[in-house]
């Protein structure tokens, strides 16, 4: 059974681990981005979401609260549609015990939730070799980012998002002399590739896919020793782990609070931090910003991150083409013309 | 016995030189009307229509001063800390030290509406990147970077997580522009599961006892930070001391509600209610004079329900209101064409509940700020919302988008189905910029057709 989940950072492990196929729904092909028929603002992305909901509803989804409209999408969702749903609490704030606890418990409550829905709670000894498998799938995509096109990431990763597996990179492209270019923003479907194309054709080069989905979310480092061995892996921080659990779940949760890094977190630093310093080492020349209509969170770091980083950036609204529009098409021509 | 008419701002300044022949004596906040908008440039008066009670003067006076008070408190060698987003949480805690006052910079969302945008707020916005496709809070910013409005608060917080993507977004902008923010999470309130530890919120919700654990230990967190800001320890017993007051607050504007949502006629208008409403969350920066102006409005409407005074026709449809108005002068509009209002939801129901003074205050406090109508399911909200419409007899629902406001995407459809499920009434969304006037025609027409449904029902 198909469950779907609308953020990277709900573990797809733990889904896995109770017998269930993860899949990170911007990568489905049957995710539809029509305009809401409803009042205006309504996200296309989060509108797309409830459609597939109500479309399948032989899969779960885990929907998520790292923004309004999703949140409140949730509260939209029919009766009939309870059960199979959830609606996952990704906390804000990052740099409290209270926050880290809060993850904890979600995903806790997303175990219930799973074993719920027909699911197996895992032991470690099923937990562990998933959460090994998903952490080689990510750790070699991660080895994949400082190598391959960022185009070619973006379908590694969707790959990933939607079957938990890492196909190969591919050999480092010769320096062509397009221009280097960031894409950071909302979720970036395979229906709206045809953006990259359009980067691509106005002769810019992908280099860093700062989307949702794209390369942060392969920044979680798992490290769930087998039964019995000691779990010794400091936090990022610096902080000694919890103390060993029976589940591993503890292990997981921190893993997954530690590297969460989003527009969406009060402060938001950490993703200033994490593109600073790929921007800087992939001489970014210019930031191409991408959003839903309605989407508050990533819109109002326009000008931020024209300050943060010092580059040029391109605000791009989500239409309801593929990506190939006209519109988009002149937009990105003339802004890499200017970085040329 | 003549029923109280509104006034004009013209009639007013004429009423207030009657009154004070007749030996009104005001608090030294204040005055004629009129000054305000000479003074402070607040020309959105001009077009607003006002009781004419010296409780609603007062009630005015005290609104349109804050922002002197503030600088006179500061003057004085106060703190003070400004709280966004919480709506009604955290300065009761900041009211329960000594020294230390609250406000919501968030309240800058009125200021372009008071001045007529006159005061450039929008536009500042818009240099900062938060242009029209954000609420019109984004006016703090503005108010923020120019100093022209509020003091530079010695504090600020605000929460996250479960709030308006548009504030928190905004909020982030603030300080990212280097004023530091002191976050604080709310999550996102949901039902017990089975078999899970739970407790009652006010209101009557209820709440995972983990989630009212977490909540409690952020406002905890945020309660050393403002004891810090004193210089003095907020302790059990200070805040003990600070939640009875803020109740005292709480239950004249419980009473100012029931008197005058449950009348046959209206005894005060909807704008002056919506002010007093407004007072609730942190008390206009003066928590003991909020009382007197609400005791004196309450004095008000108790004479007039005696007395049978309307200032409104008991014919008027009778119109639960969902969200705040961007312009005020929405209010008047609904009375012009023959509504009234009878009930409210202005995102701040959660601070008219009187916060339970029989638990430790911080958890009594988590119990309340998780009572938030937005922090929640929209469908509690629209629950919450029926049962109001039933108590109060409403006729139909106005749910008043907020332009650019996250929330409104998906609250209106959400609570107009519900509704129409439960009660059959006719609901209307109507979005209200910060100023209405180059949208009237299309707006009366709306509400008039609302406001017909409603009568037609009356006949079958």
């Amino acid at each position: 059974m198909d469950v779907f989940y609308t953020s990277p950072w709900v573990p797809p492990e733990w889904i896995a681990a109770h017998g269930f196929q993860p899949r990170g729904v911007w990568s489905s092909p049957a995710l539809d981005l029509r305009a809401a028929p409803l009042a205006e603002g309504v996200c296309a992305f989060a509108a797309g979401v409830l459609r597939l909901v109500e479309a399948r509803p032989a899969a779960g989804f885990v929907l998520t609260t790292h923004c309004d409209q999703l949140r409140r999408g949730f509260d939209a969702l029919d009766d009939a549609t309870g059960n199979s749903t959830f609606l996952f609490n990704l906390p804000a704030t990052w740099q409290t015990p209270t926050a880290r606890r809060l993850y904890q418990a979600e995903l806790r409550r997303l175990g219930r939730f799973l074993v719920r829905l027909g699911g197996a709670a895992p032991d470690r000894s099923r937990l562990q070799p998933i959460c090994q498998a998903y952490e080689q799938a990510r750790c070699r995509l991660r080895a994949a980012a400082g190598t391959c096109s960022g185009r070619r990431l973006t379908e590694l990763s969707a790959h990933y998002h939607w079957t938990g597996e890492a196909k190969s990179g591919s050999e480092p492209e010769p320096e062509t002399g397009a221009v280097p270019l960031a894409l950071v923003g909302g979720p970036l479907p395979p229906s709206l590739w045809g953006l990259l194309e359009l980067i691509e054709a106005a002769g810019g080069r992908l280099v860093l896919d700062g989307t949702e989905a794209g390369e942060r979310s392969l920044l979680p480092q798992v490290r769930l020793h087998p039964p019995g061995e000691p779990e010794n892996q400091p936090t990022s921080t610096g902080a000694p782990r919890p103390p060993d659990t029976e589940d591993g779940v503890e292990i997981l949760a921190n893993a997954y609070f530690d590297a969460l890094t989003a527009v969406f977190q009060r402060p938001n630093t950490r993703l200033y931090q994490w593109l600073r310093a790929r921007v800087a080492a992939r001489q970014v020349r210019g930031i191409i910003l991408w959003h839903y209509v309605g989407c508050d969170l990533w819109r109002a770091e326009a000008q931020s991150l024209r300050e943060a980083l010092g580059l040029p950036v391109l605000l791009l609204e989500a239409d309801e083409t593929d990506g190939h529009s006209l519109r988009h098409a002149g937009r990105i021509a003339a802004f890499i013309e200017c970085l040329r | 016995m003549t029923p109280p008419r509104k006034l004009s701002l013209e009639q007013w300044d004429e009423r207030w030189r009657e009154l004070h022949r007749g030996g009104l004596v005001e608090p030294a906040y204040g005055g004629p009307l009129s000054r305000h908008v000479a003074e402070e440039g607040d020309l959105r008066l001009r077009h607003l229509a006002f009781d004419p009670s010296p409780a609603a003067l007062r009630l005015w006076n005290f609104l349109l001063t804050e922002n002197q008070r503030l600088r006179q408190f500061r003057a004085g060698g106060g703190r003070l800390v400004g709280v966004m987003k919480d709506l009604g949480t955290v300065p009761v805690m900041a009211f329960a030290l000594p020294a230390v006052r609250a406000f919501y910079p968030d309240g800058a969302w009125w200021t372009p509406c008071l001045m007529e945008c006159g005061d450039g707020l929008f536009q500042h916005a818009d240099r900062l990147g938060i242009d029209a496709s954000f609420c019109p809070v984004r006016a703090m910013l503005g108010a923020f970077e120019t100093g022209g409005h509020f003091p530079r608060p010695d504090l600020l917080v605000c929460s996250a997580g479960a709030v308006c993507d548009d504030f928190s977004a905004i909020a982030q902008r603030l300080e990212t522009l280097g004023y530091a923010i002191a976050w604080w999470e709310m999550p996102r309130r949901r039902n017990p599961d089975e078999g899970e530890p739970a407790c009652t919120l006010p209101g009557g919700l209820q709440a995972p006892q983990s989630q009212v654990e977490g909540v409690r230990d952020e406002l905890e967190r945020i309660g050393n930070l403002l004891g810090g800001l004193a210089g003095c320890p907020l302790t059990d017993t200070l805040l003990t001391e600070g939640v009875r007051r803020a109740n005292q607050v709480r239950r004249l504007l419980q009473t100012l509600r029931n008197r005058v949502y449950g009348s046959p006629g209206a005894p005060l208008p909807a704008l002056e209610m919506l002010v007093a409403e407004m007072l609730a969350i942190h008390f206009c920066s003066d928590r003991e004079e909020t009382a007197r102006v609400l005791a004196g409005l309450l004095a008000e409407t108790d004479r007039r329900c005696r007395e049978h005074q309307w200032v409104l026709s008991p014919e008027a449809v009778r119109v639960f209101w969902v969200n705040p108005v961007a312009d005020l002068r929405a209010m008047n509009l609904l009375e012009d064409w023959g509504g009234r209002v009878c009930g409210a939801d202005f995102m701040i129901t959660h601070a008219l509940e009187l916060i339970p003074e029989d638990l430790p205050p911080c958890e009594a406090l988590a119990r309340t700020a998780l009572a938030d109508p937005m922090v929640g399911s929209t469908r509690d909200r629209a629950d919450r919302i029926i049962a109001q419409c039933r108590q109060f007899a409403a006729e139909a629902v106005i749910v008043s988008r907020i332009p650019g406001a996250s929330h409104c995407a998906r609250e209106g459809e959400i609570i107009r189905q519900r509704v129409r499920q439960e009660l059959g009434l006719p609901v209307l969304e109507w979005e209200v910029p910060s100023l209405v006037d180059p949208l009237l025609p299309t707006l009366g027409s709306r509400l008039q057709a609302l406001l017909e449904t409603a009568r037609l029902r009356r006949r079958r």
